[in-house]
């Protein structure tokens, strides 16, 4: 039954834009904060939560931007780069801050990201400042496409990555290492008496969600063709944790179903009414106090009914 | 090679989805504007006076039967979302079979921002208040245009008018917005002191971020510095700000100050006299051409109407903006035997174009980069109002300040000469 | 040497702003355990209301004196009417729920004052200086200061002695004392916490609501204010510690101290000035230069 929602759902999203043809940016960007999103959530799993992971989405596309116009112009290796260059600032700034919890484990992902956000909005000379850097049409597989076949090229591809990487989270949730994250939750004491180095499996935990942050950031500056400090900027991050709440993370489709809800209601939103922060920070509070499984949860509860 | 043939095959399909709204067409029902400005935060109080011109001056069109019999049906952006919701917006827009122009941006930061997806998407886009001179340097630019002049002329003569005003001037400070056209008038304003008078010294260079709200240090740093001149341009709510901070504490009196955008804030901050302001291009609504056009001066006296005070530049920009779409249309209608234009046909119109503005005119060079006049002066009591109004004024012309197409402009700077100087006219000769 | 005068009051008088906007977070969080993310909000809708009553003040030419008392009266007002209404209603239903929930709770209610804001007060800038204007200026060693600058730093000085007082000698100060100490063994005792977390609160927002009502004379009040003075807030109290309300005003020192040396010597850092403060204190002192570590979970 949910297989059959989740087909429906993936074959409804690539038909979108043939309907209307600037859905196509609305959903790529939904999927590139869907994984960002997804990556947060990993981390919320193991009770952790980050007001700072909108500057791995940033490092990725201002990675993609200089790689650009350092002459690299082929699509994969873009992305893989920009992928890697979000682990590594994972890794380093994991490092430092998977040793601590709770709201001090909040604060320090909120107080680097800010420090990202503000050097790269200072620094007018390198990174273009507040008017930030453009992110070229990149080749794919050797071929200059145009800019709206690029597009194309970008959302279809995207969706393709979300699927391998939504099956690659769930095998990651399924394996020890997952079970580990919502363990260190309920009981870190009693994985560390079981001999489970808890700083090691948050390390990786981190390092997981930096790259999906970074591979939501590399699809995101294609998309929007540059690459600006306000990705960074600590209200991001807060969107990032408000989608993956919103669609749950309770399973791996959670943080997709939140960034497509919120992006398509967005751009519905805005036409008619200026109050769009109010209706997503009332949703956000509604489906923490009604919802605790978020809009996923909605799925999972009629699996477990059919069961 | 399967995939590679299903990539060719998406590319195909992209490229016909792409090309459909291109070829010349019946006239619609009603033309379609992006204009795209800050109608909410700091910067709208830059921002609004253009979106209320462009009101009243579609209105104005539309009232006398649109353009070719078309109405003008604009759509506004604000600008304040940020780069990712602009760059959307201006998708959605041009998706829009009716939307045929774009009159984009107030920010340099967004006209950089949508200046290749204009290309990309073949939309002709007019840069109301795009005036980065990084804009249009590359000079492959197909579909951006730029009527209202860009930073190179606009700072170079607040140097040449500073030089003639105060030639012993021996120290200056900078105190601009941290982006591109803060960064660019403060290189520009040096470049040209540096080569008219090389002896003058920068004792201080502050670039506070847009938006800031508070001032207080950056006034102490500024006259601890105890420079000549203070040079600004920082705008909009800034420049209010920064303006009540400042003038409390001294630093008009102790300094010649320059304040790149004064004019704006003219009738909503008492500014002291002898204040260096000018209007970033030829604007200003009572300049002696301004006030010799009926057609002027019905627009100003309907804005004082509508909105309780006089227009200030930006709304002469916009309005000459909104005036600068529809000549290009005329023109292309008049080339094709009446028939509603397509985009390529309308860029074709803009590039080359000489247009009557509101306040005299503007030229569109081949590279899209518009040359219009610089009007300079100086904050003076007036007799008819309660506010300061521009005295001691010049008026340079357009094309003496502009480097030649695809020249350097900051090296072509650095080539005057103090004779360049004494070459231009005078304060006080525009009368 | 002769920038040493300028240095110091510089510093002075943007700390007091500072510690303003930081020291309601601390105590909230000192009190109830909670970080509010929407602390920033009560600041900038301080600031509206309090530029609204000067702008009435103004256009009935009532005493322009008054827009003094109606700084502090903004502040109250908007502790009295929204501290209690979203304490008893979105705050109390966090307490005992995990940081996670805390502060998604309280983003929400973020997002929720920022566009309230908006419809209530447009997106215009508001300004006005009625009470820099009245207070005239000062020249100090050859540089002109506002008066109001250095009646921030006094005002300053009096919030932090009086929250001291308050807290150390009051009989509310031992309740709060109390139930920060032990929650369960006050309410044992028969103190009535929900009555302190309300009040605890309420005077968070006070103190938010008056930092952001004199801000407005030298700073005036815009959309995004609420955004970033709360990072700012968080910043210092990150760095004193988060509960310590000495160290909120220590932190405050610090962050105005690297923000003008910023400007005065490379400008170009001004704004990584605070951040970097920040990252560095935090680096040597993870929970603070006045905090303890909370235990991990059993």
């Amino acid at each position: 039954m949910r297989m059959l929602i989740l087909i429906v759902a993936i074959l409804a999203v690539l038909a979108a834009p043939l309907a209307a043809p600037w859905l196509q940016f609305v959903l790529t960007l939904a999927i590139a904060k869907g994984m960002a999103a997804l990556g947060v959530a990993i981390l919320l799993r193991a009770g952790l939560i980050s007001i700072g992971h909108a500057m791995f989405f940033a490092a990725s596309a201002y990675g993609v931007a200089f790689l650009a116009a350092g002459g690299i112009s082929d699509f994969a290796t873009l992305l893989v780069l920009s992928v890697v260059i979000a682990s590594l600032a994972g890794a380093l700034v994991g490092a430092f801050l998977v040793r601590y919890r709770a709201i001090f484990f909040a604060m320090l992902n909120l107080a680097v990201s800010m420090v990202f956000y503000a050097l790269f909005a200072k620094m007018y000379g390198v990174t273009g400042g507040t008017d930030g850097m453009t992110i070229p049409v990149p080749t794919v597989f050797g071929m200059q496409l145009a800019e709206p076949a690029f597009k194309s090229v970008l959302f279809y591809g995207s969706v393709a990555l979300a699927i391998v990487v939504g099956l690659a989270v769930r095998r990651y949730l399924d394996s020890p290492l997952g079970h580990a994250l919502s363990a260190v939750h309920t009981n870190e004491v009693r994985l560390e008496y079981l001999g489970v180095p808890v700083w090691a499996v948050l390390l990786i935990a981190y390092i997981v969600s930096a790259a999906l942050a970074g591979l939501g950031g590399a699809i995101g500056g294609f998309a929007i063709g540059r690459v600006v400090p306000d990705f960074a900027f600590w209200t991001a991050s807060g969107h990032l944790v408000l989608v993956a709440v919103l669609g749950g993370i309770g399973g791996v489709p959670g943080a997709f179903i939140g960034a497509l809800f919120l992006e398509l209601l967005h751009s519905e939103a805005t036409a008619l009414t200026d109050a769009w922060n109010l209706i997503v920070g009332a949703a956000l509070i509604g489906v923490i106090v009604f919802l605790p499984k978020g809009l996923y949860g909605l799925f999972a509860r009629d699996e477990v009914a059919a069961k | 090679m399967k995939f590679k043939t299903v990539l060719t095959a998406l590319a195909l399909a992209g490229c016909l989805g792409a090309t459909m709204p291109a070829s010349a067409q019946d006239k619609p029902a009603s033309l379609g504007l992006g204009i795209f400005t800050f109608t909410s935060g700091p910067a709208a109080a830059y921002g609004m006076p253009g979106k209320n011109a462009a009101d009243l001056m579609i209105d104005q069109i539309n009232a006398a039967g649109g353009i070719g019999g078309v109405k003008i049906a604009p759509t506004y952006v604000d600008e304040a979302q940020g780069a990712q919701g602009v760059i959307a917006e201006y998708r959605r827009l041009a998706g829009e079979p009716n939307n045929q122009v774009m009159v984009a941006a107030l920010s340099s930061a967004n006209c950089l921002a949508l200046a290749p997806l204009a290309e990309q998407l073949q939309v002709p886009t007019v840069g109301w208040n795009c005036d980065t001179h990084q804009l249009l340097q590359d000079g492959k630019n197909k579909y951006m245009f730029r009527p209202n002049g860009n930073t190179v002329p606009e700072f170079v003569a607040y140097a040449a008018y500073l030089l003639a005003k105060k030639p012993n001037v021996k120290t200056i400070a900078i105190i601009n917005p941290d982006y591109a056209f803060g960064h660019d008038a403060a290189t520009i304003f040096k470049a040209a002191l540096h080569a008219l008078k090389p002896d003058v010294q920068v004792v201080a260079e502050l670039y506070p971020k847009l938006g800031s709200p508070n001032y207080q240090t950056e006034i102490s740093r500024l006259t601890t510095a105890r420079p000549d001149v203070v040079f600004s341009n920082l705008w909009g709510a800034d420049l209010e700000n920064f303006v009540r901070q400042a003038e409390p504490r001294g630093l008009f009196t102790s300094s010649q100050v320059i304040l790149a955008l004064g004019e704006t804030i003219l009738q909503r901050v008492p500014l002291p006299d002898g204040v260096i302001v000018g209007v970033l291009g030829d604007g200003w609504w009572m300049s002696p051409d301004a006030a010799a056009n009926p057609e002027t001066k019905k627009f100003v006296g309907a804005y004082k109407a509508k909105f309780g005070e006089y227009p200030v530049f930006p709304s002469i920009k916009m309005a000459n903006t909104i005036l600068y779409v529809k000549a290009a249309y005329e023109s292309a209608m008049k080339k094709n035997g009446g028939k509603w234009p397509s985009r390529a046909e309308l860029a074709e119109a803009m590039r080359g174009s000489t247009v009557t503005t509101l306040t005299g005119k503007t030229q569109t060079r081949p590279d899209g980069d518009g040359v219009v006049d610089q009007i300079v002066g100086v904050t003076v009591k007036s007799p008819d109002h309660s506010f300061p109004v521009i005295g001691d004024m010049v008026r340079y012309n357009g094309d003496a300040l502009m480097p030649k197409e695809g020249q350097d402009p900051i090296a072509w700077i650095s080539t005057l000469m103090p004779a360049f100087a004494a070459s231009l006219p005078k304060p006080g000769s525009y009368k | 040497m002769n920038d040493i005068i300028p240095l110091v009051l510089d510093t002075l008088s943007s700390a007091a702003l500072i510690f303003f906007a930081a020291v309601g977070l601390t105590l909230v969080f000192n009190v109830l355990r909670v970080l509010n993310v929407a602390h920033g909000s009560f600041y900038s809708i301080g600031a509206y209301v309090a530029a609204s009553m000067c702008f009435f003040i103004a256009s009935k030419h009532l005493n322009p004196y008054l827009s003094f008392l109606a700084l502090l009266v903004s502040a109250v007002l908007v502790a009295v009417v929204l501290g209690p209404l979203i304490e008893r209603t979105l705050i109390r239903w966090t307490y005992g729920k995990s940081e996670a929930v805390q502060i998604l709770i309280t983003f929400g209610l973020f997002l929720i004052l920022e566009d309230a804001q908006r419809m209530v007060f447009g997106v215009q800038s508001f300004y006005e200086d009625t009470p820099m204007r009245l207070m005239g200026s000062t020249n100090i060693g050859g540089i002109v200061y506002l008066n109001y600058q250095l009646f921030l730093i006094a005002m300053a000085v009096v919030v932090l002695f009086g929250l001291r007082f308050l807290i150390k000698y009051s009989r509310l100060g031992r309740l709060v004392a109390a139930v920060v100490a032990d929650r369960e063994m006050a309410q044992s005792i028969g103190v009535d916490t929900g009555r302190i977390f309300v009040l605890a609160f309420s005077l968070g927002v006070f103190l938010a609501a008056f930092g952001g009502a004199l801000a407005v004379p030298t700073s005036g009040v815009a959309p995004g204010l609420g955004a970033d003075t709360m990072v700012l807030a968080f910043a210092v109290a990150a760095i004193g510690g988060l509960g310590q309300i000495e160290g909120a005003a220590l932190a405050a020192l610090i962050v105005a101290l690297a923000r003008v040396l910023a400007i005065y010597f490379e400008p170009s850092l001004d704004a990584v000035a605070p951040y970097a403060a920040m990252l560095v204190v935090l680096l040597v002192r993870p929970y603070g230069l006045f905090g303890t570590m909370t235990a991990r979970r059993i």
